[in-house]
């Protein structure tokens, strides 16, 4: 029985799914017109965080250009973001050897790659800051609810369905069982991520896109350092080299966050051939280089993280909208690789949309014909510029480093689209690291439990192995599959010739998806208000 | 029928605390830095009134809560998950409220929702968690019931509705009791009974544009000595960290007979924290202190048989009492069984305060309260002792509201001392210390304001005194007066309880992680090391199992300790086979003695264990079953020797 209040809320106009840079200025910037234009068509936003901001995660240093737009006189406010944020004075790139740091003359940094003026911010805060913004205008946002998928009829989308929720294992429903709740509304931004179920879903329906999406993994953690470090608290050092070999695309990144924290990560191309690669334990390799080391001194690592970060570039865009739906930040897939950022065009998209979106809400017609505005926005607003200009950036590191390098400053005269493999079909068998970590160094147990994730243990598992024959013969292949060495949160393990799961380790990156060497691995969202949490990331 | 059911927004201290949440210099954890959630109780009870409600479409739900303004985040929680209304009690004048005038802010509350939101009707149920994760006091909703002068029907699991007859089944001291109300309002506090019911998307969506009351003291006609700070019995006196009483290093014995006599010497002599109190007793030396009166003990007894925690009270009854050269005074309730006096004279009371009325022969808070509430006004003892136990977290807190004294939960260690600051000397004052915040922090926390300094004690903490059939006592006959119309809730019927099995009040926990290596192993090595351990320490032993161990089917769920399953503090842990990963330390770290088997001399378990043995479980487990099963042996034979050398 379900009992109704006094006031029913009003049906939503516009539904936004997923609170983060690109969805919460979406709804930001479509409200504030809504306002200015004396409307109040409801905007919700929803996200499967339990709180905002702790399925965020980010390295960052970010251009905030894109905040003067979206929140004029930002910088002003009493509560601004700025204050949490740290400008970049000393921006360095090293080459690591071994033992050795080379550090690039400054002159011979390309463009793209300089952050000096630019800032460090932690993306889980930035989020909450977006959020109450967004609350402030009028958004309602409700953190908690997870969708799990895209409600589509006739060629349109309608909204979406939330997980069911108190299911046991078994999928047979507890007491408290609650049927996924479905959620209507004429348009849906999808806002879901980097690897986004929803989005995902759209773009197996609606697109045909030219490259395939590909794929880099950052692991990350924050590190308080003692006060009065010698890191220092206006500085991002970039590294190339030490511990990937040339043939595996990546570099590692310290980033300073103010009050003596270090944020300290690796990204790496999931395009790597080697069939044992362990990001997690990469990061402490690289931790315990002499040079990182010694800045890393004394420090103590407060939190962990995990994020997928899409980098086909311009050519591995899906279609960005249909009827009743618009594609937006990572879901879209807008991170410039060459700059190695991706907030600025997340927010930007966020923003060309809500504008489209804004005229459709005039016009009451959400057909891809009101829609395909959101195109010409991106294009009006440098996103797609930027991403032209990087188009084939990422395809030449398919040559490795010593190759990729010079190639990708002379990327932008290749005229063409280069093709580009999908991630899972570059590991090879006979390629083995066979690293060894040492004692000193956070194992994936620690590195798990610092990344807050929680899960209810004995709901079923959110991650499917679509066909169990598939793994043995992986295992047959490989010995110990990729995804047991790949995951940093120890979800997939091998035991007498199976795999094992454990889902509630899960930081929800989507990797082993993408990784999958039989594309075996089914993720879908759990229960609302589970994963990771994610405070200063 | 209408419901009231009270939420609290509490820090989520379920799971592990980020280091930086610890402001080490300060002891206190910083605020922000935990989230702020619905007490998980509270999310039973909302379910249980929910499931009442469903019986009636008529019923209304209102949640009420009190606190700064960002509360409302709980009443919209609660709202979304089923209440109709929610009340928000905020004033800066209900800061710094201990649990008496919490209840008593409370009770002010639900009077005006029984005046304005249901229309002066008092047909409605007042339905509580048990206790919130911060406070952990479990001492408001009784001393709400007694403000309100209702029933309250402790440890609800299921109700029925029969022809608007309601009865509540309970875990009662006894058993299974199904109770019967015969007028409303009743007040029912849950434990975790059931599956916590979701929020809905929609129900959030409508709770948002929901109007939430908000009441301030002027609006409550509250008076003003009775709320915040000012109406509070109890203060707190120092928050320190639990680590402070925890520095040691793992011990390696020479064998498993020196480990098995270290674990069952450090058992017995009490917890890791009141072991380390071996200082000096205090001694007035010519003080005048600031309190007279005798040191009492609520004694507990189930069919004629004294409970353990009662003897151990009246253990640490008498050393406080000599710190302040008064009598010890033990009060006992029942029917027909004075013959318990000279035993409680023979554990330390100078002299029992004994009631004898049929109605007292069931735990019944009511007239059990009346009687004790009587002797302690009209005798004045200062100090009165509780168990923790279901009895006691039931009884002490109406007892202490009726005679408005200040009462701290849960202590693990008391004290006497001065507290001597500025203008304020008190002197030869009880120091109560208790853990908070799930273990995450201590209190030392004294009394205030009132004459009679109230506590519960935890059980199995202090140690009893040896018999001595030769002390000298004085019996003081109680004649109660109690009437069966005095009783509005009636016990229909009683099951004795089979043993609960449950990890979270087991005093031993056998754990066993990956590294055995099947299920099959587990039947063969931890099972019969608790068996031995249980037989040796004569305690309840339970078996536990890492996540990893869960995962792999050595043993089901409810067996998991750590972040992810249960958290548990017993008396003794012994961690088999396993490596000690972050997640399930924080499960297990509270316990008072924690002993590891790993083969890997590296594993980090040892960092936190008391004593470790560096050996696979395969060799050690069976030697320290034989080592224990010779201790059992060889404590049979000297006593049996004795024997016959007395004959």
């Amino acid at each position: 029985m379900q009992k109704t209040t006094a006031r029913d809320a009003r049906d939503i106009k516009v539904l936004i799914v997923g609170a983060g840079p690109a969805g919460l200025a979406c709804a930001i910037r479509l409200k504030r017109k809504l306002n200015a234009a004396s409307r109040d068509d409801p905007v919700v936003v929803i996200d499967k965080a339990a709180k905002l901001g702790y399925h965020n995660l980010s390295g960052a240093v970010f251009e905030t250009a894109c905040l003067d737009e979206l929140v004029p006189g930002w910088r002003e406010e009493e509560s601004s973001i700025l204050k949490q944020m740290t400008r970049i004075e000393r921006d360095e790139l090293y080459y690591l050897t071994t033992r050795r740091a080379i550090r690039f003359p400054s002159f011979l940094v390309p463009e793209p790659m300089r952050h000096k003026g630019d800032y460090s911010v932690s993306v889980s805060r930035l989020v909450a800051w977006l959020g109450a913004i967004a609350e402030k205008e009028g958004v309602e946002v409700y953190p908690g609810f997870a969708a799990s998928s895209l409600l589509m009829d006739s060629g349109q989308v309608r909204g979406v369905k939330l997980a069911d929720l108190g299911l046991k294992p078994d999928g047979k429903p507890k007491t408290n069982f609650s049927a996924g709740e479905t959620i209507f509304a004429p348009v849906t931004v999808l806002s879901d991520g980097s690897r986004g179920v929803l989005s995902r879903q759209f773009t197996e329906t609606f697109s045909n896109a030219g490259n395939p999406q590909v794929y880099s993994i950052g692991v990350k953690q924050v590190v308080q350092l003692p006060h009065g470090n010698a890191f220092g608290d206006d500085r991002a050092v970039h590294t190339l080299g030490f511990p990937l070999k040339s043939d595996v695309f990546g570099g590692g990144f310290l980033y300073s966050m103010g009050n003596d924290l270090v944020a300290v990560g690796l990204i790496l191309g999931l395009d790597w051939k080697y069939k044992d690669l362990n990001p997690q334990g990469e990061l402490e390799i690289l931790k315990s280089h002499p040079f990182i080391a010694s800045l890393l001194d004394g420090g103590r690592v407060l939190s962990t993280g995990v994020k997928t970060i899409p980098e086909g570039g311009l050519y591995s865009l899906p279609q960005l909208f249909h009827n009743g739906a618009v594609l937006i930040g990572d879901a879209a897939g807008f991170v410039n690789m060459e700059k190695i950022k991706g907030l600025h065009n997340a927010v930007r998209s966020g923003i060309a949309a809500a504008d489209a979106v804004f005229e459709a809400v005039l016009g009451d017609d959400f057909s891809k014909r009101t829609l395909q505005q959101y195109s010409r926005n991106l294009a009006a607003n440098h996103v797609l510029k930027e991403m032209r200009r990087a188009r084939n950036f990422r395809q030449v590191f398919r040559w490795g480093v010593y190759l990729g390098a010079p190639l990708s400053r002379v990327q932008r005269s290749i005229p063409f689209k280069m093709k580009i493999e999908k991630d899972f079909a570059c590991t090879r068998r006979d390629f083995e690291l066979n690293r060894s970590y040492d004692a000193g160094m956070m194992d994936k147990a620690t590195f798990t439990s610092l990344s807050g994730t929680i899960h209810r243990e004995d709901e079923p598992s959110h991650i499917r192995i679509k066909e169990p024959g598939l793994c043995r013969k992986c295992i047959d292949q490989f010995g110990v599959p990729p995804c047991v060495h790949l995951c940093p949160g120890q979800v997939y393990r091998l035991k007498d010739g199976e795999i094992l799961l454990s889902p509630s380790n899960c930081m929800h990156d989507g990797s082993c998806a993408v990784k999958c060497p039989h594309q075996n691995i089914s993720w879908n969202v759990p229960e609302g208000g589970e994963g990771p949490r994610y405070r200063q990331m | 029928m209408n419901y009231i059911v009270l939420v609290k927004q509490v820090p989520d201290v379920s799971k592990l605390i980020p280091p930086d949440a610890w402001d080490r210099e300060k002891g206190t954890l910083r605020r922000g830095v935990l989230d702020n959630v619905l007490n998980p109780l509270d999310v039973q009870a909302l379910t249980f009134a929910c499931r009442m409600a469903e019986t009636d479409e008529r019923s209304r739900i209102a949640c009420l809560t009190m606190g700064p303004p960002q509360a409302k985040e709980v009443l919209w929680d609660s709202l979304a998950r089923g209440a109709d209304e929610g009340v928000l009690l905020t004033d800066r004048a209900f800061a710094g409220a201990d649990t008496i005038a919490t209840s008593y802010t409370l009770a002010q509350g639900i009077r005006k929702i029984e005046r304005d939101v249901f229309q002066g009707s008092r047909d409605y149920i007042i339905v509580t968690g048990m206790q919130s994760t911060d406070g952990d006091t479990a001492q408001v909703p009784p001393q709400i019931a007694e403000e309100l002068g209702i029933e309250q029907v402790a440890y609800a699991q299921s109700f029925e509705f029969n022809h608007g007859l309601l009865r509540v089944t309970r875990i009662g001291p006894r058993g299974m009791e199904t109770l019967v109300p015969d007028r409303f309002p009743i007040l029912i506090t849950t434990p975790v009974w059931s599956e916590p019911i979701y929020g809905s998307f929609h129900r959030a969506r409508r709770a948002r544009s929901t109007v939430l009351h908000e009441w301030d003291a002027k609006s409550l006609q509250v008076a003003a000595d009775r709320i915040g700070l000012e109406g509070s019995r109890t203060q707190v006196y120092r928050i320190f960290s639990p680590s402070e009483m925890r520095d040691h290093e793992c011990v390696f014995p020479k064998d498993m007979d020196e480990l098995v006599e270290l674990v069952e010497k450090k058992f017995r002599s009490q917890g890791a924290i009141a072991a380390s109190a071996a200082e000096e007793a205090y001694c007035l030396d010519g003080k005048t202190p600031t309190r007279r009166g005798e040191v009492w003990v609520y004694i507990e007894q189930e069919e004629g048989v004294i409970q353990a925690v009662s003897l151990e009270l009246l253990g640490e009854a008498s050393k406080l009492a000599e710190s302040l050269n008064q009598k010890v005074g033990a009060v006992l309730l029942g029917h027909g069984e004075e013959h318990l006096c000279d035993e409680l004279i023979a554990r330390g009371a100078d002299k029992v305060y004994w009631a004898d009325h049929p109605l007292l022969e069931d735990f019944l808070v009511s007239p059990h309260k009346k009687v004790v509430t009587e002797l302690v006004l009209r005798h004045g003892p200062q100090v009165l002792l509780f168990g923790a136990t279901p009895v006691g977290r039931e009884l002490a807190p109406r007892v202490a509201y009726r005679t408005n004294s200040g009462l701290t939960a849960d202590c693990t260690k008391l004290e006497i001392g001065d507290y001597l600051k500025g203008e304020t000397r008190l002197v030869g004052i009880l120091k109560q210390t208790r853990p908070a915040l799930g273990g995450n922090i201590m209190a030392t926390i004294m009394t205030r304001g009132s004459k009679c300094q109230m506590a519960t004690v935890r059980p199995g903490v202090m140690r009893p005194r040896r018999a001595d059939p030769a002390r000298q006592g004085e019996i003081v006959w109680v004649k109660p007066d109690l009437r069966e119309e005095d009783l509005h809730l009636k016990i229909a019927s009683m099951k004795p309880l089979a043993s609960r099995k449950s990890l979270a009040d087991a005093e031993i926990i056998v754990s066993g992680g990956k590294g055995l290596g099947s299920r099959a192993n587990f039947d063969d090595y931890v099972e019969p090391l608790a068996a031995a351990l249980r037989r040796l320490l004569n305690a309840r032993a339970e078996v536990g199992a890492s996540r990893l161990a869960v995962e792999d089917g050595f043993r089901d769920h409810g067996h998991q300790v750590g972040q992810t399953g249960q958290t548990v503090q017993p008396k003794l842990y012994v961690a088999v086979g396993i490596s000690g990963a972050v997640q399930h330390i924080s499960g297990m770290q509270h316990s008072d003695t924690i002993v590891a088997i790993n083969k890997d001399p590296n594993a980090r378990i040892f960092s936190y264990a008391h004593f470790g043995v560096s050996q696979d479980f395969q060799a050690a487990v069976p030697a320290l079953i034989e080592a224990v099963e010779r201790r059992i042996a060889c404590k049979k034979q000297p006593r049996a020797m004795l024997a016959t050398s007395k004959s």
